[in-house]
């Protein structure tokens, strides 16, 4: 499971997850916070379409968190102020880094719930394509 | 000299800024960041722009803190920006990665995808309703409301495909009808960290712009409508949706998308408008060719893309109107800028202002004698 995936599923899980899921790590290896859950900002770099040109959209709240597993780094990071959500993707990061026993049980947790969230999206996409126009209605309403 | 009487202000500052805080609880009730963060929506979008700092939950505090009042939201924002650190540089956000809720074109009936209105008050009555008082007496009608509208949800199918769609542009590119450019690496300048010099860049020119505040770069876009500039746009497209925003891994020397740290999403509003513009053939004779202009902001606050869309274009080709004087619009639209400025004026001049009569006395006794 590919970092860019796996973070994305995991920012948008709720945090009882996150922390089972560090717990789970946690219990049968030490971890020790290398940075403390802090504030910082994100200066986001964006192309826009008119002429294809970079430029800064403007920043972004994060909160950083950096453990060691072993002598294996994990780096948490998401929008918003959230220590402890920072805290446990930062340990979860670390056991993906790390490739350790636990890693292959986390990736189907994370790939089951990426699964719900999916669902629930596409429901949701769903109702959003309710406001789509239907102009052959439309024209038919303008013919009557 | 000047200091003498602001020192002598201390006691009556420390009464004035009860003053203010008695105006802030005077009626009895105070309200929760979280009402402002479910009620204020199209503010926290308007000051997260001109702040510059996406962050709602901040933005709520600040707004609680300067009771609604946009520029002074706008100042603590900035101010509470300069405390932090940049830790890092997002990937380039494409935007054909947005995962769109609304999505209209003024120029096509049909585009691909379709028009999708989401939520937007453009299509309501504009009366005010007074059945939201009800509510205050009853909250179990907005419960109610909610309730049923996310079982409607619930109840959908699942659409499986992201609501990602190529821009309607693109359309028109591949039919030759508009310029087609190569995706320019340059990496951007940082008026944030630079300050900003004439001829400006088209990265500093976006980047004023986006975070401009709403009202004057409306204003002005309003203006270059008008007569005072010579773009007048059709909108090809304007979108409302979430960018995801990823950093490259800090420490390791794995790049690429798939490695990256997905950080969470940010709802903007963007904006193409075509614009046509007569072109010199080298025969001399002229011909019609339609350029974009671009506009980009946080949150949903449509007029404003769409103004920032019109000045992109103004800026980018001369004109004698003053919305094509980048010194103009770039160094007037910031919120920080203009209000600090005009509040500026309300500091004590004392000594000045002194100096200033004493030469109006001196002139007047100057003519009388004469």
């Amino acid at each position: 499971m590919k970092r860019r995936h796996r973070t994305e599923i995991l920012a948008q899980s709720p945090t009882k997850l996150l922390r089972e899921l560090s717990e789970q790590v946690e219990n049968h290896h030490a971890v020790k916070v290398l940075e403390e859950p802090n504030s910082g900002l994100v200066m986001v770099k964006m192309r826009e379409t008119a002429m294809k040109s970079k430029f800064y959209l403007g920043e972004v709240l994060v909160t950083e968190c950096k453990v060691l597993l072993g002598d294996t780094l994990g780096l948490g990071i998401l929008r918003g102020s959230h220590k402890k959500r920072a805290y446990y993707l930062a340990v979860i990061d670390a056991a993906f880094n790390a490739v350790i026993e636990e890693s292959q049980e986390l990736a189907e947790r994370i790939k089951e719930e990426g699964v719900r969230i999916q669902t629930a999206l596409g429901r949701e996409r769903q109702q959003i394509l309710k406001t789509k126009v239907d102009f052959e209605t439309l024209d038919e309403e303008v013919k009557a | 000299m000047a200091y003498v009487a602001v020192k002598g202000g201390q006691e009556a500052i420390g009464e004035s800024l009860k003053r203010l805080e008695y105006e802030r609880l005077k009626k009895g009730r105070t309200i929760e960041t979280r009402a402002i963060e479910s009620g204020l929506q199209g503010l926290i979008d308007q000051v997260m722009s001109e702040a510059s700092l996406y962050d709602e939950a901040l933005a709520a505090l600040a707004i609680k803190q300067a009771q609604g009042n946009p520029e002074e939201v706008v100042f603590l924002l900035r101010a509470f920006r300069s405390t932090l650190p940049r830790k890092y540089y997002s990937r380039t956000v494409e935007s054909h990665e947005m995962a769109l809720t609304r999505r209209i074109s003024a120029s096509f009936k049909d585009i691909p995808g379709g028009q999708i209105l989401g939520a937007s008050p453009d299509y309501s009555h504009r009366l005010i309703d007074f059945d939201l008082k009800r509510e205050e007496a009853d909250p179990f009608i907005p419960k109610r409301w909610l309730k049923a509208y996310l079982k409607e949800i619930e109840e959908n199918e699942v659409w499986e495909t992201p609501l990602k769609y190529p821009k309607v542009m693109d359309y028109l590119r591949r039919e030759g009808l508009m310029a087609t450019y190569e995706a320019d690496e340059t990496e951007p300048e940082d008026v944030t960290k630079e300050a900003l010099k004439f001829p400006s860049k088209r990265s500093q020119r976006l980047q004023i712009l986006t975070r401009g505040q709403t009202g004057a770069v409306t204003a002005l876009g309003y203006a270059s409508l008008r007569g005072y500039g010579s773009v007048h746009p059709t909108v090809g497209e304007l979108r409302v949706g979430e960018l995801p925003i990823t950093i490259d891994p800090p420490f390791s020397e794995e790049t690429g998308e798939e490695e990256a740290y997905y950080i969470g999403s940010i709802r903007v509003t963007e904006v193409e408008s075509i614009i046509p513009r007569a072109v010199k053939t080298p025969s001399g004779d002229y011909e019609e060719e339609l350029d974009l202009g671009y506009g980009i902001c946080y949150g949903q606050n449509e007029t404003k893309a769409i103004a920032m869309s019109i000045l992109d274009r103004c800026l980018e080709e001369p004109g004698e109107a003053p919305t094509h004087d980048e010194e103009f619009v770039l160094y007037h639209v910031d919120s920080v800028e203009a209000t600090g400025f005009i509040s500026h004026l309300k500091l004590p001049h004392y000594v000045t202002f002194q100096s200033k009569l004493d030469s109006v006395r001196k002139t007047k006794k100057g003519g009388e004698t004469q």
